[in-house]
């Protein structure tokens, strides 16, 4: 499903990513591991064609992403749910117009809108706070909107950036725990975090990055 | 349908949101096509009266004095057939002493010392609409000069060439002011549509990352910069009518008898049509262009 080629990505001159191969199957759920500044976020971000790398190859459903055209761009991201580190909600729109932008901006109907939401907001659990607006739910909630905004579509894969990163260990494994059901139902999910919290409650593939390079890549045991 | 909602939804959020700025785009971009509407004013009016002015405008053609009758009817002819001619009265040698008697009677008796009558018989004549601008009328005299029996050819040349001439200088002025200020207007639209972007800047990334088409993203800020346009651009002609209207006034009270103040015309309804157009599609240029520079600075 997702595959790399030798890709190198440089920020002024100074390599962000060098030389990273590697190969996600459909299904997967997969840690990207490593300390602070190793290129967890630069690796999400080719993978949404918000940045290009500057060498080798990245495919997507056998589709390579330097090919897209920018007007491709849109089409693919509406395929790929991403729950960003610094990426915040609307504050001034309810937990339910929130919920519905990735299906309005394809113009999806408005009973299609309604039965999708509804959907999303229940498989995390808040379908009850849809006429809130997030400022007023605390920060777990906020994550789980979060992470039904990026399931709202039906991704193939799900991204999600430090998602616990300012979670207590209660909400972290709360939200663990939802990534879990959401892959349980096919959608390939990678988290990039440096949280140990995650890794002890998620025993599967790990990568581990560090300055850019694939240091170590190992299969959990489930 | 839902979406175009949404859209414009979201340009008057825009809106609400950066009340001010947009009340002061408007004020100012008004202020701008205002300035231009002036001299688009002042431009149509000299145009209506060099117009009107033109068409009383005769030409003389005088004949020579030992023309056959002949010959005079053969001019004649040749002059009915001209297109640029709209009419013509033939005005004879003792037509033309009988007139200037009439009208300089004081005078008469040094006419009637010369024994015979000195003034040329000729043809009085009025152009045709199309033929009347200065430079028709002074190639249509050098053609009309040339034909056999023709003495002169005479017309205010003066007087048509000067006023051609302040028309000339006032569209020219009208132009160079309306580039300008076009762009001073594009550049205020641009600087507000700017602070809405930045001011949204984390809501158009979201967008981004979701999935939103460019164009998606862009149309509640063309939107909104149609919209300032518009609205400018009404506003000015508000400003100009306004001051039409005083204007008018002052010169009725000014010269009340002369009825000078009913030669003024405003713009057309058409004409306003038009300008509010031009404001709308400037509108849109400007927050094309902060959207230019908006997308470069991330992409
Ligand atoms: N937009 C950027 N401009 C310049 N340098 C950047 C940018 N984004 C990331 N970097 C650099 O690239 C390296 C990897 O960053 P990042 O992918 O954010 O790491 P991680 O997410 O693993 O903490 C860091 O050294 C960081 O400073
Ligand atoms: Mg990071």
């Amino acid at each position: 499903m997702i595959q790399l080629f030798h890709v190198s990505k440089y920020y002024d001159r100074r390599p962000a990513l060098s030389d990273v191969t590697l190969e996600i199957e459909k299904g997967e759920f997969v840690l990207l591991m490593g300390p602070s500044g190793a290129g967890k976020s630069t690796l999400l971000k080719l993978l949404i064609g918000a940045e290009r790398p500057e060498e080798g190859q990245i495919l997507v459903q056998g589709r390579s992403l330097s090919k897209l055209r920018p007007s491709e761009i849109p089409v693919l991201r509406r395929k790929v749910g991403v729950v960003l580190q610094d990426f915040r909600l609307l504050p001034k729109k309810t937990v339910f117009e929130n919920v519905s932008l990735p299906l309005l901006v394809q113009g999806a109907s408005t009973t299609e809108i309604r039965r999708k939401v509804a959907e999303a907001l229940r498989a995390v659990g808040l379908d009850h706070k849809k006429d809130l607006f997030p400022p007023g739910l605390s920060t777990g909630e906020q994550q789980r909107i979060c992470i039904a905004r990026a399931i709202v579509n039906g991704p193939i894969m799900l991204l999600a950036d430090e998602p616990t990163g300012n979670l207590d260990p209660d909400l972290t494994s709360e939200i663990i725990e939802l990534f879990k059901s959401i892959n349980a139902r096919g959608t390939t999910i990678i988290v990039a975090t440096h949280d140990p919290n995650v890794l002890a409650q998620v025993n599967r593939r790990v990568i581990t990055l560090d300055h850019g390079k694939v240091v170590s890549s190992e299969q959990g045991a489930s | 349908m839902r979406r175009l909602l949404y859209l414009l939804r979201e340009a008057v959020a825009n809106v609400l949101t950066n009340r001010t700025t947009t009340l002061v785009a408007v004020a100012t971009t008004a202020f701008t096509f205002a300035c231009v509407g002036v001299f688009l004013l002042l431009y149509v009016n000299l145009k209506t009266m060099a117009s009107s002015l033109e068409q009383d405008i005769q030409v003389m053609v005088y004949l020579q004095d030992d023309l056959t009758e002949q010959s005079r009817i053969e001019i004649e002819q040749q002059l009915k057939i001209d297109r640029a001619i709209a009419s013509l009265t033939f005005v004879s040698k003792e037509r033309a002493l009988a007139d200037f008697q009439a009208q300089f009677p004081s005078e008469s008796r040094l006419l009637q010392g010369l024994g015979q009558n000195p003034l040329p018989a000729s043809f009085v004549i009025t152009l045709a609409a199309e033929s009347r601008s200065s430079d028709a009328m002074r190639r249509w005299a050098n053609r009309t000069q040339l034909i056999p029996g023709v003495s002169q050819v005479q017309y205010n040349q003066e007087w048509v060439e000067a006023l051609a001439g302040i028309v000339r200088y006032i569209e020219v002025a009208a132009i160079i002011v309306g580039v300008i200020l076009s762009a001073a207007s594009v550049t205020i639209i641009a600087n507000t549509i700017r602070l809405a972007l930045y001011s949204r800047r984390e809501e158009i990334e979201i967008l981004g990352l979701i999935g939103a088409s460019t164009t998606f993203i862009r149309v509640p800020y063309l939107l909104e910069g149609a919209a300032l346009g518009l609205c400018g651009s009404a506003l000015s002609l508000v400003i100009l009518k306004g001051g039409f209207e005083l204007f008018r006034h002052q010169i009725h009270s000014a010269t009340r008898f002369l009825g000078v103040d009913a030669l003024l015309t405003f713009f057309s309804f058409d004409m306003c049509l038009v300008l509010m157009l031009v404001g709308l599609f400037l509108g849109c240029a400007g927050s094309f262009l902060s959207l230019l520079r908006f997308g470069e600075g991330r992409a």
